[in-house]
């Protein structure tokens, strides 16, 4: 058992109490107020600190980029259409745990698959700290890492496989949903049933890679109708779509806009961002650009542009905790700091969204201290 | 041109060490700086009010190769890499550079207001890099200074450039002995050249001679125990030099204090793996700052994006750097590096008129944005 005593505690729903406590009980947090006194507990000052959820983020490939050899294990690309492969068995733990993600406060990743495919496979939601991996995994099956970026075309195109066009990709992906569909229940092959119980059925929601402005706007118009949660990935265009983005709801996990230039290149406006949330559209950062992550700084770097672009500091939490957590369906354990919930929390010298000189100055995940 | 006069900023000049920031007027006059004191009366004068703003020299990023890798289109463009030969010193980095790049806006915007723009690092010998103002038309009309340093690249990108080719070098040994025999080759052609010895004319030798003569500095990109190779080979030839990126500089504090090399550190949030990527460690700009050591801070851009200078800044005041010291790395310091104090990277009379003022502290609050951007004493930007 842990009391952490006395912090400014963000509950990651963007809401703050200050002089407020945390208790943790094994691998959950027990209770979240003021003035709490346990016997028996491990007392951790946290006066003058800023407690928050651990952050995650929803759509990473580390852990499986195979650095520096990069042999990538998210990267089936023997077939465009790959939505049973199951990211849990691509997991290295080493690679995860030399990146050092508390660091940045990031508790959990959804490993996910690049964007070479149309249909990549399916998410895995991991704890960053170095234990078990069972202790590690926190859900399979999170959501479907779809993608309609120029990589497919790249990846298939080259060898004169259908897709080699963006018109190709958006026939498959047209193509892949009907067939699975119009095929008998028990004829379906293992792709189809995954598909239908992901398209029809809701089993999982849908995490598109889409970039630019007509790859958006042809995902939106294709899936419109279409009763699946989707969630763009990437999205660095999207301000350029903002209708049909609070229109159809759809999530954004906005791609690490530091890689490349994307905010010069695009034009990228953040300050749309308030819009999307004020309408009540889910947005999230990843370390991700391009189906590929980068280190853990970026995260936070990320949200500090949402932050300089004139989202609240609080709202700019819920980017980091909540939303994904909501996004990949692991809310009941991940995202807030609630009793009952898994004990992933950091303690920061200062906010990191406002302030550089925030460090990591405690990180627990299920209620282990890392340090 | 107008006489422009700033007005009641709070000024970081970036003279001397440890002078404290002070409230205080700037006079500007035909794009350069006058005079810098408390209180200036310019009867005339165009009035600048800064008062609540910090007034800082225009930034430096010391390590860019926007407009030459050209993300700008489809697909991406590489003019940064001659990748036909290791030793392609003569390589114009001007000729490459495309001035209308859209990652200028977004550096000017920020208040970076010259870069040193760099070849490399496919080859041992990359090019030529030069100096520039981020606002212009014309890349030659934009120059500072060029060529402004001999670009040299260790470790992987050379040899993986030529090993796919099976060509030397393909190895880090190939590299270095790269390195030693076009340093010789150069030094026996400068010696020739001083004692009027007939020899035929080698352009890529001509480039390195500003080098050997101490003219300009090399700009050694490497990364951990390539330092030691870059420091072996820099000393015996009595070249002045930076290392560049240095990932790993930590472990190599007293090899780099006591060579008297300047340190460029960046691009940082990098995932981490064995080999080249295995140690980014921004603390390593304090302990080497604290060492007396010139340290600038770098983004790579476009491979990083050029608004991450803050975020790179930020991170090592997060590694505990005081955010004064780090205002240096981004302005006096790389100016000293490359020979350009005089006009750049300081606020005093007759240097370059290239200010900027900036609501907040930069390298802390996360928020801190330029107000408004001067180069050459022309505002480029204002909010």
């Amino acid at each position: 058992m842990y009391l952490i005593k006395n912090g400014t505690v963000h509950i990651g729903d963007g809401t703050v109490q200050e002089h407020c406590d945390v208790l943790t009980d094994g691998k959950t947090i027990k209770a979240v107020g003021t003035g709490l006194a346990t016997e028996g507990a491990t007392l951790i000052d946290a006066e003058g600190c800023h407690v928050f959820p651990g952050f995650i983020d929803p759509v990473s490939s580390i852990g499986a980029m195979g650095i520096p050899g990069r042999y990538y294990d998210n990267n089936e690309h023997s077939d465009p259409v790959t939505p049973e492969m199951n990211l849990k068995y691509s997991i290295d733990p080493d690679e995860v745990n030399r990146q050092e993600f508390y660091k940045s406060g990031i508790t959990a990743i959804g490993l996910a698959p690049t964007n070479s495919n149309l249909m990549g496979g399916q998410i895995a939601v991991c704890k960053t700290a170095a234990q078990k991996m069972k202790e590690r995994l926190v859900k399979e099956g999170a959501g479907l890492k779809c993608s309609v970026t120029s990589a497919v075309k790249q990846t298939y195109g080259s060898n004169s496989q259908l897709p080699m066009t963006k018109m190709g990709i958006f026939f498959l992906l047209q193509e892949t949903l009907r067939k699975a569909r119009s095929t008998a229940a028990d004829q379906r092959s293992e792709k189809q049933q995954v598909i239908c119980s992901v398209f029809d059925d809701c089993k999982m929601p849908v995490f598109a890679a889409a970039s630019s402005k007509n790859e958006i706007d042809g995902l939106l118009h294709m899936m419109k109708g279409e009763k699946v949660q989707l969630n763009l990935v990437d999205s660095f265009c999207f301000a350029d779509s903002l209708k049909e983005i609070m229109e159809q709801k759809v999530g954004i996990v906005l791609g690490n806009v530091n890689n490349m230039s994307q905010i010069a290149k695009n034009g990228m406006d953040l300050t749309k961002l308030q819009d999307l949330l004020a309408n009540g559209n889910k947005i999230a950062f990843t370390n991700t650009c391009g189906g590929w992550s980068e280190g853990r700084e970026v995260f936070i770097w990320s949200a500090i542009e949402a932050y300089r672009a004139g989202v609240a500091a609080e709202d700019v939490v819920k980017m980091m905790s909540l939303y994904p957590a909501q996004m990949l369906g692991a809310d009941e354990r991940l995202g807030t700091l609630e009793a009952g919930k898994d004990a992933d929390i950091s303690i920061f010298s200062a906010h990191p969204v406002t302030s550089y000189a925030a460090k990591v100055v405690h990180s627990m995940i299920n209620g282990e201290v890392l340090f | 041109m107008d006489r422009i006069l700033i007005k009641g900023g709070l000024l970081h000049t970036m003279q001397d060490e440890g002078e404290p920031v002070f409230t205080g007027d700037i006079l500007v006059e035909n794009g350069k700086i006058v005079e810098v004191a408390a209180s200036i009366e310019a009867p005339g004068a165009k009035i600048i009010n800064a008062s609540g703003l910090h007034v800082l020299p225009g930034l430096i990023d010391a390590h860019s190769h926007i407009g030459l890798f050209d993300f700008n289109h489809d697909k991406s463009v590489d003019d940064a890499n001659e990748m036909t030969d290791p030793v392609s010193a003569a390589m114009d980095a001007r000729y490459g550079m495309n001035p209308k790049a859209r990652e200028l806006k977004v550096a000017y915007e920020h208040g970076i207001t010259s870069m040193l723009f760099t070849p490399g690092s496919g080859d041992v010998f990359c090019g030529q890099p030069f100096v520039a103002k981020t606002y212009g038309d014309n890349i030659f009309d934009m120059t500072v200074k060029a060529p402004a340093a001999v670009k040299i690249a260790l470790g992987g990108n050379p040899k993986n450039t030529f090993g796919d080719l099976k060509r030397l070098p393909m190895t880090r040994m190939g590299v270095a002995h790269v390195l030693w025999d076009t340093f010789r080759r150069a030094k026996k052609y400068l010696d020739n050249k001083n004692n009027g010895v007939e020899q035929d004319y080698d352009a890529h030798l001509e480039a390195i001679l500003p080098a050997l003569r101490g003219e300009i500095p090399c700009k050694i990109h490497c990364t951990q125990y390539d330092m030691l190779t870059a420091i072996e080979v820099a000393k015996a030839f009595g070249v002045k030099f930076s290392l560049e990126h240095a990932w790993g500089a930590s472990d190599y504090l007293e090899e780099i204090v006591e060579s008297g090399c300047d340190i460029c550190y960046g691009p940082i949030a990098t995932y981490r793996s064995p080999g080249e990527r295995r140690k980014v460690d921004v603390e390593a700009v304090k302990m080497l700052d604290d060492r007396g050591v010139n340290v600038a801070i770098i983004t790579d851009s476009p491979i990083l994006s050029e608004e991450s200078l803050y975020h790179h800044m930020g991170e090592a005041v997060r590694e505990g750097l005081e955010p004064e010291r780090v205002l240096r790395m981004v302005t006096i310091n790389p100016a000293r590096q490359l020979g350009l104090e005089q006009r750049l990277g300081n606020l005093a009379p007759g240097r370059d008129a290239d200010i900027i003022l900036v609501k907040g502290r930069l390298g802390l609050d996360t928020d801190a944005k330029v107000q408004l951007t001067m180069i050459d004493g022309s505002i480029v930007y204002q909010i």
